[in-house]
């Protein structure tokens, strides 16, 4: 039982002192067991807060610590380092949501947000004083990692990964490197073309005798955890087993493939998609010519298969087609004779630099029409004619009807299908389906399963640079994690108890990480649980019908003295 | 002669990284995690960049101070980093070796960093009121002063320009570290790499007179309602500068710096539709009566999740009006009337507001480029740094050693700067592996 606990209750700025009463909450907790010292703070993750809260630590010689903030999901690490900088075992710390959970959810009932707040604090302090110390695990960490996809943002990541010293398998299920860029022209704003930028990668990768490149190769199982992952890799009819610290997935998109009868395609032949486009002026010579005929005028229609409005569909913007587009119209008029370049957008999104492309088309003389998403153009078929017809917004909704010779559909990214990756590794899909990071803002590239990083567009569309960005960045976070030998787990893990387990089974079922086993105990078979399998999750202590199991930092002890405070009201 | 840093002759480090925003922290902590020694530089008193002083970010409306301070906190802490505030690059040498000779500049704090315990004892009785430059000059600070609330380090510096030297500060502070003597320092370090994180410089919008920036107390830019909506926000509640009145009818003026070869940038600037679109459902919260209404040419709502928040800020009732506004007045009540053509109609129409945020464009910084004395660092035609090898090695600059990441680079957002950040790192990681 601790017996000097701080409680440190945060304001948030004003996210939470806005709602919830800081001082009646104060004084509702201050004479709860046990509780030593109470501060309010205006950013309890302030470094002078971190600071003043360790000098209590130390000066009043606290054996444990409440922190009512915000989410535990985003400041368990800082807490756990002042504990840790001040001598405490950092699970003897407990954090309480009064932000997300309190101020945020009853944002219109500021009495019952403080009410609730009061209740989550003396739950809080409840926890605490029966917290106990423990010791992560260390375990040594494999310096090797595998990259799953050998496009150009894998390629980039194991170059990456090889230069810092960390050695790489970068594994690809076709049968060669390069993905979708080996076949793309010129690329902006750069003079050489994706064949050009793929060959000179893949020279970089021969030079590096710490990459070895399987193709023709699929991932069919993983085991283990961060710094240990034992996999077993098919390549070809061969399967090969490896060892590796980290995943980087780097399996990029799919082009949108347009449905049988959307703007036409499929049904009239002059309509062809962005890819067939680029495909058509790349391997033309001297004349735009397509089914046989001259190509003088192009309508491009964008947005397809992107922000789309019904349930269901792609509501995601594909970020990279609008500049993608413009650029190979510009191709296309400086590679052929008497092109006229018609644009049919939704708004143009060509940001950052690449606004330069858009000026470049505009005072070239390409037309520029807009529609609205809820009113897209129509394509018609008039003889041997085919207009576009659209209610343009830059002409205050006129109708206008356009002639043209090939209409070029521009078409977004969409996600894999990677089910099997999925089923896996377990990485998180997003609502778009592409996969889901950690923390959309600073930590990009990192997912919920430790020592699995996403790069590239399989997290969501990106053009050329910025898939190259996220490769790297992805890099330097495993690399940075792998090269220093030794990870370690957390310890708030399951424990069985043998003597009170009758092996019944319940526990098997309950698992989501195979990290049960049976083992002989005392001449009788009882469950173990195998740590570097276990996350913690906690699904296994409630089905136990003996209570032999308990969660170390989440003990049945703590959580009913969590629930004796809660319904002390 | 007294100094504030434990400098002493010629330093050696792995790393040398200018400027301590997000970019410049996430660099230095990845590298610091690969173990190398990284010397952090920062101009400004505390860390943490334009990031640390926003409200909350976009599309997932985390609370910026509450997302960066843990980052900016590691930072200082890291037993791999070395931090200097206050501290410019002045000049740099390549030597024959790859090693660079870096020249650097320490302003006076005129106070000891490490007897301050950031008290404010000396704010309360210091007699000279200054704009607050960390609140856009929306409200004022001393001449002695902690940068802001949540800065780091969280110690006090003194405005010496102006500082009326009554001597007040001294008097009072309980732990005596106001030290007037103190003067600028200039350290010599010797590091095998350099990474530019100097981010980018606001569009300053009296620069479009037609505006009325600073002629019209009601038009605001939007680092300025930033702060209003900010947790360490200023009048706590959202205030029109002319009469502290809570306006009701707002309007953003989009581009206002970008896209506009008129001030000199035909580039667009990448997060102002976002950043505005933010603020809108911000205020739509903090004010569920007033008008929000968006004056916009296109809007890039590109990356992942924008598309969908921009929709959201519709449904939620924000106003998207096509159109580019040509001309601000004033009324005599504060009131301001918009001229502009409506592009769904195509007509000529005005329209009055009570308050006009211009959401303003990111400027490249390209004032480090002069501290490089034997070696040339390339600008691009838009002034960012120059990036030779773009789409293979996009942290590569001009000169072997030297790398750039985030905002230094082009106009960008905060995951793409961590991810160039990344990749700067990754990039220098490899170079120092090599060179070893």
């Amino acid at each position: 039982m601790k017996k000097k606990i701080g409680v440190y209750v945060c304001h948030c700025g004003g996210n939470i002192s806005d709602y919830v009463d800081i001082e009646k909450v104060k004084e509702a907790v201050k004479d709860e067991a046990n509780v030593f010292l109470l501060k309010n703070t205006l950013f309890a993750c302030s470094d002078s807060s971190q600071t003043e809260i360790a000098d209590d630590i130390k000066t009043s010689d606290l054996d444990a610590i409440v922190v009512a903030s915000c989410s535990a999901k985003l400041h368990v690490p800082t807490f756990r380092a002042v504990a840790t900088r001040a001598g405490l075992n950092p699970y003897n710390y407990v954090q309480v949501n009064i932000r997300e959970q309190s101020s945020w959810a009853h944002s219109d009932n500021a009495a019952g947000a403080t009410e609730k707040a009061i209740l989550l604090v003396k739950a809080g302090i409840a926890r605490a004083s029966q917290s106990q110390a423990l010791l992560p695990m260390k375990l040594t960490a494999t310096n090797a990692a595998v990259v799953i996809g050998g496009g150009i943002g894998g390629m980039r990541s194991a170059i990456s990964l090889a230069d810092m010293g960390t050695e790489v398998y970068l594994i690809e299920k076709e049968a060669s490197l390069g993905g979708h860029i080996a076949n793309w022209g010129e690329l902006f704003p750069t003079n050489f073309t994706g064949k050009e930028l793929i060959e000179s990668l893949h020279a970089e990768i021969k030079k590096r005798s710490g990459i070895k490149v399987f193709t023709n190769a699929e991932l069919i199982e993983k085991k283990g955890t961060i710094g240990n992952f034992d996999i077993r890799v098919k390549v070809n009819k061969e399967v090969l087993p490896l060892h590796v610290g980290a995943f980087i997935i780097n399996t990029g998109f799919d082009s949108y493939l347009p449905s049988e009868g959307e703007y036409r395609f499929g049904e009239l032949s002059n309509v062809i998609t962005l890819p067939q486009f680029k495909n058509l002026i790349d391997t033309s010579e001297k004349e735009l010519i397509y089914n046989g005929r001259k190509i003088k005028k192009v309508a491009y229609i964008y947005c397809v298969g992107s922000r789309q409005e019904e349930e269901g569909e792609n509501k995601y913007c594909s970020r990279y087609c609008c500049s993608a587009v413009i650029h190979a119209s510009i191709q296309a008029k400086k590679k052929f004779k008497d092109i006229t370049n018609l644009h049919f957008n939704g708004g143009i999104r060509t940001y950052g630099k690449q606004e330069l492309l858009y000026e470049q088309s505009s005072k070239a003389g390409d037309i520029y029409l807009q529609f609205s998403l809820d009113s897209v153009p129509v394509i018609k078929q008039k003889g041997n004619t085919t207009c576009v017809k659209v209610n343009d917004i830059l002409s205050a909704g006129k109708m206008i009807e356009a002639e043209a010779d090939l209409i070029v559909l521009v078409t977004g990214m969409v996600p894999r299908k990677n089910d099997q990756l999925i089923n896996h590794l377990r990485i998180p899909v997003g609502r778009d389906k592409f996969f889901n990071e950690i923390h959309m803002k600073l930590r990009p590239v990192e997912t919920v399963i430790d020592g699995v990083f996403i790069a590239g567009t399989c997290q969501s569309p990106k053009n050329t640079l910025e898939t190259i960005n996220s490769s790297m960045a992805a890099a330097a976070k495993a690399s940075s994690i792998l090269s220093k030998g030794e990870i370690s787990l957390e310890p708030t893990l399951a424990m069985i108890n043998p003597s009170a387990c009758t092996i019944c089974e319940k526990c098997f079922a309950a698992c989501p990480f195979e990290a049960i086993e049976e083992i002989e105990y005392e001449n009788r078979r009882v469950a173990k649980i195998l740590v570097e399998n276990c996350k913690g999750c906690g699904m296994c202590t409630p089905v136990c019908p003996k209570d032999a199991i308990d969660l170390k930092g989440f003990t049945t002890v703590q959580i009913e003295s969590m629930i004796d405070a809660l319904s002390e009201s | 002669m007294s100094k504030n840093s434990e400098f002493d002759q010629v330093n050696d480090f792995d790393v040398l990284v200018i400027g301590g925003g997000i970019a410049g922290e996430e660099s230095s902590l990845k590298l610091a995690d690969m173990g190398f020694r990284v010397l952090l530089i920062e101009k400004e008193p505390s860390i943490g960049g334009k990031m640390i002083l926003l409200s909350k970010v976009f599309p997932t409306l985390d609370c910026a101070a509450c997302i960066t301070t843990p980052k900016v906190s590691e930072t200082a802490r890291h037993p791999n980093i070395t931090l200097l505030t206050l501290t410019e690059a002045e000049s740099m040498f390549k030597e024959t070796n790859g090693q660079f000779s870096v020249t650097l500049k320490k302003k006076p704090r005129y106070v000891t960093e490490k007897d301050c315990t950031g008290c404010q004892e000396c704010e309360s009785v210091c007699p000279a009121i200054v704009e607050d430059q960390f609140q856009f000059n929306l409200v004022a600070r001393k001449a002695v002063y902690i940068p802001f609330n949540i800065a780091n380090p969280r110690i006090a510096l003194i405005d010496i320009e102006n500082c009326m030297l009554c001597g007040l500060c001294e008097q009072k502070c309980p732990s005596n570290c106001i030290d007037f003597s103190q003067a600028e320092e200039i350290i010599k370090v010797k590091v095998k790499a350099v990474i530019v994180a100097t981010g980018f410089n606001l569009f300053d919008p009296a620069l479009i007179p037609r505006y009325g920036f600073g002629r019209f107390k009601n038009v605001i830019t939007s680092m300025q309602m930033e702060r209003e909506l900010a947790p360490t926000r200023p009048f706590n509640s959202i205030l029109r500068p002319s009469d502290g009145k809570t306006p009701d009818n707002i309007a953003y003026i989009f581009c206002t710096g970008s896209r506009d070869q008129t001030c000199g940038t035909s580039i667009c600037s990448q997060v102002c539709c976002m950043y505005s679109t933010k603020q809108a459902q911000l205020l739509m919260g903090a004010l569920p009566m007033a008008d929000l209404t968006m004056y916009y040419i296109n809007i890039r709502a590109f990356g992942k999740g924008y598309n969908e928040f921009y929709l959201q800020a519709k449904d939620m009732g924000a106003n998207y009006v096509k159109g580019k506004i040509a001309k601000v007045t004033e009324k005599e009540n504060g009131n301001l009337i918009l001229r502009y053509e409506d592009i769904a109609t195509g007509k000529v129409t005005e329209r009055e507001h009570d308050l006009v945020v211009l959401s303003v464009g990111l400027l490249a910084n390209p004032s480090i480029t002069s501290i490089f004395k034997n070696e040339k660092l390339e600008i691009d035609a838009s002034n960012f740094i120059g990036q030779p090898d773009l789409l293979k090695s996009p942290a590569h600059t001009s000169i072997a050693g030297v790398f750039a990441a985030g905002t230094a680079t082009a106009p960008m957002d905060i995951p793409d700067s961590i991810m160039s950040a990344g990749a700067a790192a990754a990039e220098a990681s490899g170079y120092l592996k090599l060179k070893s």
